[in-house]
């Protein structure tokens, strides 16, 4: 009888230490009036994290009741974290998410509905490239932060050194430019590529794709998800490439990120963002040999690019939803120091973004101090929005095994977009 | 009353001891408990939610979105249309059996080389280092030496060979991952074959000796059939290892490219999970997984039986 109760205390004691290992415990929330939220973002280093530590800062010190807490992972840890700390109970009340996330974010009830008095603000004062990146279907996620164009960046000494006087405004003046930059050695080996399609990082080879596809008149997806890029013009784009990558002009294997600088690299597809990680890597060199222009299209004229954004939202499931909102509208309205921009503005352009809001990016654009800037900020007036809707992820991820499939494994782009297209199935 | 007594008092001894029985069944269950507790809440009920998430369709956090799919996903996962069956499971087989063959080839060689060197210590600790260091250290260092201008593409190009892509060509690129995970884990299997080896009577090979076999004989038919036993835990557990091994993928090609070519199982489900929040077809694609674990284990064993090996 003396065991008997003993047993049933340690299943009792058991089933508690189990319930309170698993139950975790919810870290949004305070002490008397005192309100804790707490925001997962990847700006986790840098002028990023400092920027909007300093928001932070001076909000907690504005506002004793409702305190801020940032915490930071790195980019390609943030889905993850945030899928794991979600379905463990323990979501942060305010999200910092990419974009192309958004829909099934919002499909599996992650992300708050913006109110509908703060969505109007948003709508009225954001630019169409940055809401288009930030909304899935008619629904707005949340306050767009980042935002990315994608332009043609290249080396102005190379180009000038295979007797190119100015940067290519059509596809047959690209691919001759990376025709006659690329350089072999005696092995074959690439010791300059002429154009690089191929990125590190979560766009690998799509954002260039669509870029091109963009330029040429062509889209990814429908707005009911289903695959639009299986046409003439993603043919066309996709041929371009092949191309290329037949002369041996672009090759998988370089990293312009780290090739370009060195001057391995003599032409690249890539995002805004990259030109402040030049001008750190490259310092003198930055000026006299990066230049920057808009993607050519197939005729004279025609430019393309792709906008990606990122948006901060409030969770769902945080019990300070007002106050979560409070701040996210104090820190995208309140102005910096100097009164003609908002300090996210601020902080965003700092990093060498575009500022998502139209009046903020009015302002930038009217004193750029480096030319490089004014073709990404002309971008955003034309860029494709990247689709966001649930199920893009996957449909980015079926066209980059595409693009591979011809740039790597020298498929036939006809075949290689038409299985992708198959591949992408509308949620 | 004295007969009805003893009668009470026989009754009553087995009682006693029927009684003694289940106060220490109780206290074995008493010290299960522990061990019972973590395997139904970390092994059962992981296991039964993963058969109903695989009948569902589900965006991973809010179970109230749970929608019922029928066996949806798994037409999904099985269709010859998708990625799953071709290249990925095709891919998965080729690791696993790649892996386990250059492993078991390359450990039974080892193994027997170093039964028969001086300071066999030394050399255990040699090839079992690669166990001891983490995945991504040694993915990170493979994947250096397989770059263009790495070590291994170096002496390719002294010998007059172009250089591969080893990691960046579809057709090198599994093969290459395979070989680096074979080669993480020979020390393991070094290790079990070893023990496997030193339980093997010298007897047999003084016989074998005086009878005029050499060297080959002697290891095909004395070392060998001997060894089975070892050799066949070191098969089942490297083949279920190889199987759902994705970690090395991750730290080696970040995506499972080129064009999916070292795209394995397990790297799709957590893609599909993590990535994509699609949990039902993720859960599917582990179902599928786990028939085709447990299938292979089974016939190895089924083998090994055939074979009249102990395999309790």
């Amino acid at each position: 009888m003396r065991i008997s109760r003993g047993l049933r205390l340690a299943v009792a004691l058991g089933l508690f230490a189990t319930a309170a290992a698993c139950g975790g415990g919810g870290e949004a929330g305070g002490s008397g009036d005192k309100v804790e939220l707490t925001l997962l973002s990847h700006y986790s280093d840098g002028p990023s994290k400092e920027g909007l530590d300093k928001m932070i800062q001076q909000w907690n010190k504005e506002n004793p009741k409702v305190q801020v807490k940032a915490q930071v992972v790195k980019f390609d840890d943030l889905l993850t974290t945030m899928t794991v700390r979600q379905t463990g109970g323990r979501g942060a009340d305010i999200v910092s998410a990419y974009g192309l996330w958004g829909g099934q974010l919002m499909k599996a009830n992650v992300v708050a509905k913006v109110p509908d008095d703060i969505a109007t603000k948003i709508k009225a004062e954001y630019s169409p490239a940055a809401l288009g990146a930030v909304t899935t279907g008619d629904t707005l996620l949340g306050y767009p932060t980042e935002l990315n164009t994608y332009v043609l960046f290249y080396n102005k000494k190379i180009l000038a050194a295979a007797g190119i006087s100015k940067p290519p405004t059509t596809w047959a003046e690209l691919a001759d430019a990376a025709k006659k930059t690329v350089k072999r050695d005696a092995k074959g080996n690439i010791q300059v590529e002429g154009l690089s399609l191929i990125q590190d990082g979560d766009n690998k080879s799509v954002h260039p794709f669509l870029s091109l596809l963009d330029a040429a008149g062509g889209k990814f997806l429908g707005p009911d998800g289903t695959a639009q890029f299986d046409n003439a013009e993603g043919k066309a784009a996709l041929k371009f490439e092949a191309d290329l990558a037949a002369a041996k002009a672009t090759n998988p294997s370089i990293m312009p990120t780290k090739q370009f600088r060195s001057g391995g690299v003599a032409m690249a597809i890539q995002a805004g963002w990259w030109i402040g990680s030049l001008k750190t890597q490259m310092k003198d060199k930055y000026a006299s040999d990066v230049g920057v222009t808009a993607i050519p299209g197939p005729t004279a004229g025609s430019k393309g690019s792709l906008a990606y954004g990122f948006f901060m939202g409030v969770n769902q499931r945080s019990k300070h939803a007002d106050e979560a909102w409070k701040f996210l509208t104090w820190m995208n309205e309140h102005k910096a120091a100097d009164g003609q921009v908002t300090e996210t503005g601020k902080w965003l352009a700092d990093q060498g973004l575009i500022p998502p809001r139209t009046a903020d990016q009015a302002a930038y654009k009217k004193t750029l101090s480096d030319p490089n800037l004014a073709p990404i900020y002309d971008a955003a007036t034309y860029a494709m929005a990247e689709p966001n809707q649930p199920g893009a992820y996957e449909a980015k991820t079926a066209l980059h095994n595409a693009i591979m499939g011809v740039l790597a494994d020298g498929k036939n782009p006809e075949d290689a977009l038409a299985q992708a297209a198959k591949a992408v199935k509308p949620q | 009353m004295t007969t009805a007594v003893g009668r009470v008092g026989a009754v009553s001894a087995p009682a006693r001891r029927l009684g003694k029985l289940q106060r220490e069944g109780r206290a074995a269950y008493l010290f299960l408990a522990p061990a019972l507790l973590f395997f139904c809440v970390f092994l059962i009920l992981p296991f039964v939610f993963a058969i109903v998430l695989a009948f569902s369709d589900w965006g991973g956090f809010d179970l109230g979105t749970l929608k019922w799919a029928g066996t949806a996903n798994f037409g999904d996962v099985l269709s010859f249309d998708g990625t799953f069956v071709k290249p990925i499971l095709v891919n998965t087989l080729l690791f696993a059996f790649g892996s386990v063959f250059l492993a078991t080839f390359g450990s039974v060689l080892v193994a027997y080389c170093i039964d028969r060197l001086a300071f066999q210590g030394f050399w255990r600790v040699l090839y079992f280092l690669p166990v001891v260091a983490t995945v991504v250290a040694i993915g990170n260092v493979w994947k250096m030496m397989y770059q263009p201008a790495g070590l291994i593409n170096g002496v390719l190009n002294k010998l007059g060979v172009n250089s591969i892509g080893f990691l960046s060509d579809a057709s090198y690129a599994l093969p290459s991952v395979t070989v680096v995970q074979a080669w993480a884990s020979i020390g393991g299997a070094v290790l079990i074959l070893t023990a496997g080896l030193k339980a093997i009577p010298e007897m047999y090979y003084e016989a074998a000796e005086v009878d005029g076999a050499n060297s080959w004989h002697m290891f095909w038919s004395i070392t060998l059939p001997l060894l089975r036993p070892a050799l066949l835990f070191v098969l089942i557990t490297q083949f279920i290892g190889g199987l759902q091994s994705f970690a090395l993928i991750i730290v080696m090609t970040g995506d499972g490219g080129p064009v999916n070519a070292t795209n394995v199982a397990a790297f799709e489900m957590y893609q599909r999970a993590f990535k994509y929040g699609a949990w039902g077809t993720a859960s599917a694609m582990a179902m599928v997984l786990f028939v085709i674990i447990l299938a292979i284990t089974l016939l190895q064993l089924w083998v090994a039986r055939r074979r009249g090996e102990e395999t309790s």
